[in-house]
């Protein structure tokens, strides 16, 4: 914060007008000194690698090259993408996975926070036990689940072999069409608690006397619900649907853990696919434009995140 | 199967002359310190304990025992499928490293064979690679040929070039000049388990003469018990993948160039031959057709097809002698009557030669690691302490400790550890080595690309699993795959 004697001293300094927004960074110096340190990282960790994959992007660098034999190519990279068959299949994979998980995380988190909002003996022990997947780190989750899907000799298959549903255990992730579901219920099963907890922080806010009221005037279960308690709601699942699907669409470790992008490359999302481009065929340009566009879809979703947030602020802060 | 008849088939192998002479030719600089041209388990007994070696003192010649110095180190450790016996060895070499160099600050990392060239590439690119570094055998050549490694020949630590594998140096040489140096060679064994055999009405004592009969007995086995015949391991970004797939490709007859040959040019791809296409079939019939394997091979590494076996659930597999001590590892874990199953497993265990092709063609993967000085500019800081690099390069690929790092499952990659007394003592100590010494003759290297780690990790695993999971036809996955490999030659 700056001092008054600071704010006219330049006033006195600079003519009204003319030097308008000198002066207004001159009055909040204080300001801008605090958030300096934070900006100068963000542009040493965060600005410069955004800026050198832009720049990769135009190039080519064969595997066989060390980087800096690369060659400019202008959109080359951006061309081969789009019109490669990989890039349609892996960008629809992770659209399904993008949004099976999200929505899916979102409803189930969304029940399980109605449920517990609710007062019943043993909530406090339930909402641990809920908590409890989403705490777990999702690399030790990935090899758990791993082994409960195995193919030979998975728990799952194990019991409905043990049980007589099944002649043999079930091909969860060794095979093409059931690989992407199965992981999606592995994601599914470690996002959820974070809706139910971020549900659980928005039912809070929902005025207790405006549900009674509805209750007075002969409103039922679903119509409060509906009504009432939805629409207050509307903020945070917004964020909620926002932030699930930002990390779904950057998900790494359960894909890759569990099956590597395989098999035959059906589990491959955009993140799997750009590491494998980058590290293991050393294509850094193509995975480079790759980020690129992916930055692009996720700085989009930013966008709608911060809207979702500003709009927040400004219910919040209207009289 | 008895250690003579085994002997004997090496002696008599149909093919073993081309391919010695691949893997054996010396260089006109002097004679090897060991008889190649009479390789056999019994020549390896002959010689086993007839010479000492004091490796402080020779290394003393290369790097004072007294210098002070500070060297970065990474290295391809153990991992979960190794033996304990070797993590013991891991750990005895650096502390006497430490104890023998106690000036040189050591900053070492372990990293498992999947993990380890991701990491390393990203290091460079950072110019913050460490300054020595032992990689796996396919990863010399990429690195060389991008001008990332500083020359470096076994002369450089006070050994000579023919003290090493001939087939192992072309793996450090890139455009005739040598860039590392072998620490370990290995060649796998095919093993299996005899009381399987016999409960699925096949001899117990004999193992599969082609791949045809590996086929026809993990179908078998399959049929009979319910079990899994054969151990296929289709992982991607694995290195188990190739070095059990490859044999399979070579012993058809195909390959992913003539890497096979006596005189590799790798100019023409060769993974959509005939034979190439012949050898994705005989998995495809295992997997699609019979479901004789483990449904998992597509995600399974060698790791997960050891607790199988010693479970009593898989019949056969292709793996290092050192699996013999995992499988005693991994009994003392078990509980209860399972404790009982390992042990009848291990009882029953047996190694033998790996299978020929239709045409008598019997292969087997030349593996190894390599140690490497990494150029200044790469490295974190600028600077490379070549002593000390050349300190612990000394001591790892001496005859002493390249005998110790590779004792359970492979083979020192300087030959003078042959003839050291802990051959002699390994020779006793650890069951069903002679078999992958004898192996040694019908290993074949890797292609010596820089393009070879991508070809190994991804298109080749890619191929299998193609084929396996239906995506594509055997043809078609076959012919994917030669295309890639062609488009990658091609600088795309």
């Amino acid at each position: 914060m700056t001092t008054v004697t600071g704010k006219a001293e330049v006033r006195r300094r600079l003519p009204p007008g003319r030097f308008g927004v000198l002066r207004k960074i001159w009055e909040h110096r204080a300001d801008y000194a605090y958030v300096l340190p934070a900006i100068a990282v963000m542009l040493v960790v965060i600005a410069y690698p955004i800026y050198y994959t832009i720049e990769l992007s135009f190039f080519k660098t064969p595997p066989g090259l060390q980087l800096r034999d690369k060659t400019f190519i202008g959109f080359g990279n951006y061309t081969a993408i789009l019109t490669s068959d990989v890039f349609w299949r892996v960008t629809w994979n992770t659209v399904i996975w993008t949004i099976g998980s999200t929505f899916i995380s979102f409803v189930l988190g969304f029940a399980a926070a109605l449920a517990l909002h609710r007062d019943f003996v043993g909530r406090g022990v339930l909402r641990a036990i809920l908590i409890i997947p989403w705490v777990i780190s999702a690399v030790a989750a990935s090899y758990i689940w791993k082994w409960i899907y195995h193919s030979d000799f998975g728990i799952i298959g194990a019991v409905l072999v043990g049980l007589g549903l099944a002649d043999r255990p079930p091909n969860f992730i060794d095979n093409v069409s059931t690989v992407l579901p199965s992981l999606i219920v592995v994601n599914i099963w470690r996002e959820f608690p974070f809706a139910m907890i971020m549900m659980m922080a928005g039912l809070q806010t929902v005025p207790d006397q405006l549900l009674r009221a509805a209750e007075v005037d002969g409103a039922n279960a679903w119509q409060r619900f509906w009504h009432v308690t939805f629409p207050h709601l509307r903020n945070v699942s917004t964020v909620t649907i926002l932030l699930l699907a930002v990390a779904n669409f950057n998900s790494f470790i359960i894909p890759w853990i569990m099956t590597g992008g395989g098999p035959s490359n059906a589990s491959h999302i955009w993140i799997t696919h750009i590491y494998e481009l980058a590290f293991g065929r050393q294509r850094w340009g193509v995975a480079s434009a790759y980020s690129v566009l992916l930055f692009l879809i996720l700085m989009t979703l930013g966008y709608f995140y911060v809207r979702a947030l500003s709009g927040n602020d400004r219910k919040e802060g209207s009289p | 199967m008895t250690r003579i008849t085994l002997g004997s088939a090496v002696l008599r192998g149909t093919v073993v002359g081309v391919l010695t002479a691949s893997l054996m030719s010396t260089s006109a600089l002097g004679a090897p310190p060991v008889d190649l041209s009479k390789w056999s388990p019994e020549y390896v007994r002959s010689i086993a304990g007839t010479q000492d070696f004091d490796t402080a003192a020779d290394c003393a010649k290369v790097t004072p025992l007294d210098y002070k110095g500070r060297l970065t180190f990474w290295y391809q450790g153990v991992f979960e499928g190794d033996p304990d016996l070797l993590r013991q060895y891991y750990k005895d070499f650096f502390e006497t490293f430490r104890k023998t160099y106690p000036n040189i600050q050591l900053e070492d990392q372990a990293l498992t064979y999947n993990d380890l060239l991701d990491k390393f590439r990203t290091a460079l690119l950072g110019n913050a690679a460490p300054m020595a570094v032992r990689l796996q055998i396919l990863g010399g050549t990429e690195f060389a040929s991008k001008g990332y490694l500083q020359p470096l020949k076994p002369e450089d630590v006070g050994y000579s070039t023919d003290d090493f594998w001939p087939g192992a140096m072309k793996a450090v040489t890139w455009e005739g000049v040598t860039y590392g140096i072998p620490t370990n060679n290995e060649t796998m064994a095919f093993i299996w388990n005899a009381d399987i055999f016999k409960r699925a009405g096949l001899d117990p004592d004999k193992a599969p003469a082609t791949w045809d009969d590996v086929v026809k007995y993990s179908k078998q086995i399959h049929d009979k018990l319910g079990i899994a015949g054969y151990g296929l391991v289709a992982r991607k970004n694995a290195g188990n993948t190739p070095y059990r797939f490859m044999p399979q490709l070579w012993a058809y007859g195909g390959g992913v160039f003539d890497e096979a040959t006596a005189n590799p040019t790798y100019s023409q791809v060769e993974l959509d031959s005939p034979q190439s296409k012949a050898a994705l079939q005989a998995s495809y019939d295992m997997y699609v057709r019979d479901k004789s394997v483990p449904v998992s091979a597509l995600t399974n590494q060698q790791a997960d097809n050891q607790p199988l076996f010693v479970a009593g659930q898989l019949g056969m597999m292709i793996s290092h002698p050192s699996d013999y001590n995992v499988m005693l590892d991994l009994q003392k874990k078990a509980t209860g009557t399972d404790k009982d199953k390992a042990q009848t497993v291990i009882d029953n265990m047996r190694y033998g030669l790996i299978p020929t092709g239709p045409d008598g063609k019997r292969a087997v993967v030349f593996g190894g690691s390599n140690i490497h000085i990494l150029k200044p500019e790469y490295v974190e800081g600028g600077k490379v302490d070549e002593p000390a690099a050349k300190a612990i390069i000394c001591m790892w690929t001496s005859p002493e400790w390249s005998l110790k790092m590779a004792y359970a499952g492979s083979n020192p990659g300087n030959l003078n550890g042959f003839k050291t007394k802990w051959m002699k003592e390994r020779l006793d100590n650890i069951k069903f080595l002679d078999v992958t010494t004898s192996m040694l003759p019908y290993g074949i290297p890797f292609p010596a690309l820089p393009q070879s780690p991508e070809i190994m990790n991804i298109i080749i695993p890619d191929m299998l699993q193609n084929a396996l999971t239906g995506a594509m036809t055997v043809d078609q996955a076959a012919d994917d795959a030669a295309k890639k490999v062609k488009d990658l030659m091609g600088g795309l």
